[in-house]
């Protein structure tokens, strides 16, 4: 079959064109540019109240994908929530409380090293592509069969 | 009722191809046999009949003449028409090399965009006590740590217990 460009389609084709340049390159400038993240520091836990007021429920975005894990505790409660920014091939360190610490280097195409203090000391390190929509959760047992969860997330 | 090889050797001595002998006694038996005669004169006939056929067909006029007249026909034919230069060929051009260049940003784009997606969770520091779990479907990794969180936290927050 022969393709006709008539008059009337010629802008049409000529427009998807120029528009998957730019998607294309407003996507290479995308990766080249800072990693706009955010960490929250979640409690979970089986009772149906923080004691702690300052606690508040966890949005139901998060609550959502925390129900899909392989978790026990019928609750969960925000204990912080921070954004930050990690530049081009640079590193960001996050104090999620005193003694806890995440530090986040950014490795290009989307993917990031995750380092996790615990007094002072390296825990855990790994690496992962984190684009938009992509979640990583750290966590751990707390006393009183409780947990706590630290979930980081890409923004931008 | 004739046998077949006596029809094809009667057939053979109308085409004159059997020896002097055989052709002798051939037509010994012609002359005693009026079914042998009667096939001999169909298949003489027949002969005749197509020989008749494979005369060559002449043309009423001369071969040059023949010729001549296709030649006339052909270019009597209107000449094809010479190529125009129309601003939709201009378009063309521009919108040929937009289209790949398109198309190979696209690709490029799916290429990147899945090659950053699959990338698994790879731990360089591995708490021994620890699991990962993936869910695809919820775009999440979890990675589950030993590291008790104890009073850690409890010191910042102590009505909570959150580590």
């Amino acid at each position: 079959m022969r393709l006709k460009l008539t008059s009337a389609a010629i802008p049409g084709w000529f427009g998807v064109a120029l528009s998957l340049l730019l998607l294309a390159g407003g996507h290479a400038y995308a990766q080249a540019s800072d990693l706009k993240l955010e960490v929250q520091l979640i409690w979970g836990t089986n009772d149906k109240q923080s004691p702690d007021p300052k606690h508040k429920p966890v949005a139901p975005e998060v609550l959502n994908k925390l129900k899909e894990l392989p978790l026990k505790w019928a609750s969960y409660f925000e204990v912080k929530r921070i954004s930050f920014t990690v530049p081009k091939g640079g590193m960001t360190s996050v104090a999620l409380s005193e003694k806890c610490k995440l530090d986040v280097r950014s490795l290009g195409k989307s993917k990031i090293e995750v380092t996790h203090f615990g007094k002072g000391q390296e825990v855990w390190k790994g690496t992962q592509a984190l684009p938009k929509g992509e979640t990583l959760v750290l966590g751990g047992n707390a006393p009183n069969a409780t947990s706590w969860l630290v979930v980081l997330k890409r923004v931008e | 009722m004739m046998d077949y090889d006596r029809q094809l050797k009667l057939q053979a001595y109308l085409d004159g191809e059997l020896s002097e002998a055989e052709a002798r006694e051939m037509g010994n038996w012609l002359a005693r046999d009026r079914e042998a005669v009667a096939l001999h004169t169909e298949l003489r006939n027949t002969r005749q009949a197509l020989t008749g056929f494979e005369v060559g067909i002449e043309l009423p006029e001369s071969r040059e003449f023949f010729w001549s007249k296709i030649e006339r026909e052909i270019e009597r034919q209107a000449p094809p028409e010479p190529a125009r230069h129309s601003w939709l060929a201009g378009w063309r051009r521009l919108l040929v090399p937009a289209g790949a260049i398109a198309a190979l940003a696209l690709a490029a784009l799916v290429v990147t965009k899945s090659g950053s997606e699959g990338t698994p969770l790879e731990a360089s520091l591995a708490d021994p006590g620890a699991f990962t779990y993936r869910d695809d479907s919820a775009r999440t990794t979890l990675v589950w740590l030993s590291y008790p969180a104890e009073n850690e936290l409890a010191d910042s927050e102590p009505s909570s217990k959150v580590p």
